[in-house]
């Protein structure tokens, strides 16, 4: 691994625990599997469904109480149809369906992502509207913007058998029964490309929110993606 | 007559639709300097460059070439080897604007038959010729009669609804010598 990669690891890892230890806020901690299947299909439509669970391993304070209960709390099931529209664009279009603590939750969602291949790494802009319904809760409208960069250990693009840097930052605008809040993502990974079409990665997950009217909530979850192309 | 016409133009014909339908896809891998083959690695020392000198391999579907890439005297230089160590090529990033008018109507008279509408995206003068030739270039950044020129252009083209990114190679007065399509590695894990 490069210095540079290694300096930027430090920082990432480095951010989330400097913002927890400020003030009073709360915490959780869990594991975040997924598993992405995408299908391309004619004329530059494609699939992509996801199973995504969240394992709640231990929530409290931060200097305070503990919970260390283990829990699922939801489970996650989404297909999205997407069309290429450009050189390096798509929309796409889908549906997700959660399972939490037997209630189920309908949440439809619309997006548009711009990849650029820049002299050594990629980025990806995603710009996405969601609507989240369920019986127990106000409808919640989100408007958020996410940038990913991917960055090859070897190289100038990630290829079969090798190993990647790759970095999410989103920002989630939020509005539920009037009341507005802002969550900010940063999620550092470490991906592993086996094929063309199938690439693991594990890292931090690191979520805030509810830091402009509540008390903070943070949130870290030990994240495995598993991207398969069919 | 007009029955050997048309089998010239079928033959034009099928030859387009080949090096339309060409694909270009390349594995690029990082290596250090003491994976590089000796030879390769004495001509890059006998340049006495002061710049980085970045090291690559390639993988294409039927060949594989080792690759320097440096900047210099503001220009970013990438000079191809064979396995062997043997020089095949020097590629210059140049600007679409310094080219000359007639060079530049040429390949705009091609580009205009293939795609709708395009934009030049990188813009590269290829060098081929013997080893001491190529040397006597980078040292001196002198073009003299033996070296053979060649524009390697990265295009976005637009055609039958259909955007691509295509790789044209032109020879020195802007005759098409090949064109194949860039294929883009998946990105469904930075899209969602």
């Amino acid at each position: 691994m490069n210095t540079k990669i290694k300096h930027l690891v430090f920082i990432l890892w480095f951010f989330p625990v400097s913002i927890s230890v400020f003030g009073q806020s709360t915490f959780q901690t869990g594991g975040l599997p997924s598993l992405n299947i995408n299908k391309k299909l004619k004329n530059d439509w494609s699939l992509n469904s996801k199973i995504e669970s969240r394992l709640l391993f231990q929530q409290g304070e931060i200097n305070g109480e503990v919970d260390k209960n283990f829990t699922n709390i939801l489970t996650d099931f989404s297909l999205i149809g997407a069309k290429i529209i450009g050189l390096n664009s798509r929309i796409a279009f889908g549906y997700l369906i959660r399972f939490e603590e037997g209630v189920l939750i309908h949440r439809s969602i619309q997006h548009y992502v711009v990849v650029q291949k820049l002299s050594g790494f990629r980025l990806a802009h995603r710009f996405l509207t969601d609507q989240t319904f369920s019986v127990n809760e106000e409808p919640k409208f989100r408007l958020r913007y996410r940038i990913s960069s991917e960055l090859p250990f070897n190289g100038e693009s990630v290829d079969p058998g090798e190993y990647y840097l790759k970095i999410n930052n989103e920002y989630i605008n939020s509005l539920q029964a009037m009341k507005y809040d802002l969550e900010i993502r940063l999620i550092p990974l470490i991906g592993y490309g086996i094929s063309e079409r199938f690439k693991i990665e594990t890292g931090l997950d690191y979520r805030v929110n509810s830091f402009l009217t509540n008390k903070t909530r943070n949130s870290y979850w030990m994240t495995l993606n598993f991207f398969i192309g069919i | 007559m007009y029955k050997y016409k048309f089998l010239i133009l079928l033959i034009l014909f099928s030859i387009s639709t080949i090096l339309f339908a060409q694909d270009k896809f390349e594995k690029e891998s990082r290596i250090q300097p003491k994976d590089v083959p000796p030879r390769a690695l004495l001509f890059i020392d006998s340049l006495n460059l002061k710049t980085k000198i970045k090291w690559y391999k390639e993988e294409g579907l039927d060949k594989e070439s080792i690759e320097a890439k440096f900047k210099l005297n503001k220009a970013i230089h990438s000079v191809e080897f064979d396995t062997y160590g043997k020089i095949e090529d020097v590629e210059i990033i140049v600007n679409w604007e310094d080219l000359e008018s007639d060079l530049k109507d040429s390949i705009f008279f091609q580009l205009n038959i293939d795609c709708l509408s395009h934009k030049i995206v990188k813009v590269q003068r290829q060098f081929l010729g013997s080893e001491n030739e190529l040397l006597f270039l980078i040292k001196n950044r002198n073009v003299f009669e033996p070296l053979k020129i060649r524009y390697e252009i990265i295009i976005r083209c637009k055609y039958e609804k259909k955007v691509d990114l295509f790789e044209y190679l032109f020879n020195y007065d802007g005759k098409l010598i090949s064109r194949s399509r860039i294929i883009f590695k998946n990105s469904s894990h930075l899209e969602y």
